[in-house]
């Protein structure tokens, strides 16, 4: 009797200890498998980091996916009620004062601070009140994804008590690579120089 | 062998076998072996808005009695060849990236395998973390570790603690950075907080922006002096402004001789 309940005690020891040991395999090949991903990109490629977000359309996107059109990526979150707008707006100015035969060639993308708030629903929601159309892809993303790409970009934020983000105002472009081809600080002016900056990006193509 | 020892064989294997599972499955993800609990606590800000309570809770974690040493360090690029020196990508890691290193994979004398590794990008420093099953601690649960003092819970008023942090201030980056192993333990039991490096925390880049900051945060020149006191509350805590105001100044792929790292995990594995 006593040695049934031992090699019960150990059996359940032993599932315990797969348990433990399951997950850090995954995490592992998580971590290897961006490696091998990864090798084809560009040094200076933001399409190195693997991780993977999620869109408006609640399909899973990988910043990668961008690759071969310039992209205007802009960090935000929805229920900004002051510099968001103001950034948003600024990004539909840049689109509409390129040369139309390139217009529709660059992708638009946001990607939410606001974790929390901001699922891939919300941030559908927000694309429709807003009327922005299919070449801008809203992304969610955990908070390690949030961090690495604000540091990638050189974007500084915080959560604020009430459940605000105070944040960089920074817009940025990258080219079809992944590289950061120029970025606007703040909310004034500097509009033109930006989408001079993406022609400069696709005529370099 | 009688017989009774030779019934008994399979089930000892079993149980060696069990050990090693554990023991392995330890390794990859439950292992506290070099770390300290850190029970739950609060950690005070320095810089609050008007409706922000002055102490944040945080919760108990894991956090290396140590800082990650050079030796340390070794093998984690020696495991990963993208995280070397000659392979970096430098968005990760700039150009002075482990530049006290003798090679690739080669420590050499200024690299001495005990002591804190420094040169490290947040990005470097987050990848290793990870690879070990860990992470790094946030500003709360670091400054939460070192805001006590040598025997008590109350570092700010810690006179002998605080001497040596200012003396350490006061004095140059040495060549070699010597090891902290046999640094004075904190009232925690955490050693070489201060008196060898900077440390990074995994929201470094929260560290600026503060209140209504909504233009571009370009605070940082202003603040790496720590003119930043000027208006907080604990204008006294002169070595927690100090760590901000570095913290702010940094980017993540920024390596510096006098910042490396320690890592933490969650209390809850």
């Amino acid at each position: 009797m006593k040695s049934i309940r031992f090699l019960s005690f150990i059996t359940s020891l032993m599932a315990v200890s797969i348990a433990w040991a399951e997950p850090a395999k995954e995490e592992l090949d998580a971590c290897c498998q961006a490696e091998v991903e990864s090798a084809p990109f560009t040094q200076l490629s933001l399409y190195q980091l693997d991780t993977s977000y999620t869109s408006d359309a609640g399909k899973t996107v990988r910043l990668g996916d961008f690759r071969g059109q310039p992209v205007v990526l802009t960090m935000f979150f929805a229920s900004c009620g002051y510099a968001c707008p103001l950034l948003v707006s600024d990004v539909t100015k840049i689109k509409e004062s390129l040369p139309a035969e390139i217009r529709d060639d660059v992708a638009l993308v946001l990607v939410s601070f606001d974790v929390e708030r901001d699922t891939p629903e919300a941030l559908h929601q927000y694309k429709t009140e807003r009327g922005l159309d299919d070449h801008w892809t809203l992304l969610h993303g955990n908070d390690d994804a949030v961090s690495e790409l604000a540091a990638l970009l050189g974007v500084k934020y915080k959560r604020e008590n009430n459940g605000m983000y105070s944040h960089s105002n920074l817009i940025t472009i990258l080219n079809s690579e992944g590289e950061i081809a120029h970025q606007r600080a703040g909310l004034k002016g500097g509009l033109e120089e930006t989408a001079r900056a993406i022609v400069g990006v696709v005529n370099q193509e | 062998m009688s017989p009774h020892l030779r019934r008994r064989a399979p089930l000892w294997s079993l149980i060696g076998v069990i050990v090693l599972a554990l023991t392995q499955g330890g390794i990859a993800r439950g292992n506290t072996d070099g770390m300290t609990f850190i029970p739950a606590g609060v950690y005070a800000p320095l810089f609050t808005g008007p409706e922000d309570p002055d102490e944040i809770p945080v919760p108990s974690f894991f956090i290396d009695t140590q800082p990650v040493t050079n030796g340390d360090f070794l093998a984690f690029v020696q495991a990963n060849p993208k995280w070397r020196r000659s392979q970096v990508s430098p968005i990760f890691a700039d150009e002075s990236y482990l530049k006290h290193w003798a090679g690739d994979l080669e420590l050499g004398p200024l690299a001495p395998a005990n002591s804190p590794i420094v040169h490290v990008s947040w990005f470097t420093a987050r990848a290793y973390a990870r690879w070990l099953g860990k992470r790094l601690p946030t500003t709360a649960e670091w400054e939460r570790t070192a805001a006590v003092g040598y025997d008590g819970p109350d570092g700010k008023n810690d006179a002998v603690l605080n001497g040596d942090i200012y003396r350490w201030f006061a004095s140059p980056t040495k060549a070699t950075i010597p090891s902290a192993t046999n640094a004075r333990p904190n009232y925690l039991g955490v050693k070489g907080l201060f008196g060898y490096i900077w440390e990074w925390v995994s929201d470094f880049s929260t560290s600026m922006v503060t209140g209504e900051s909504r233009g571009d945060s370009g605070l940082e020149r202003d603040l790496f002096c720590s003119a930043g006191s000027v208006g907080a509350k604990e204008t006294n805590d002169y070595a927690a402004f100090m760590r901000m105001a570095l913290r702010s100044s940094l980017k993540a792929n920024n390596n510096t001789s006098s910042l490396g790292f320690r890592c933490a995990r969650d209390s809850e594995l």
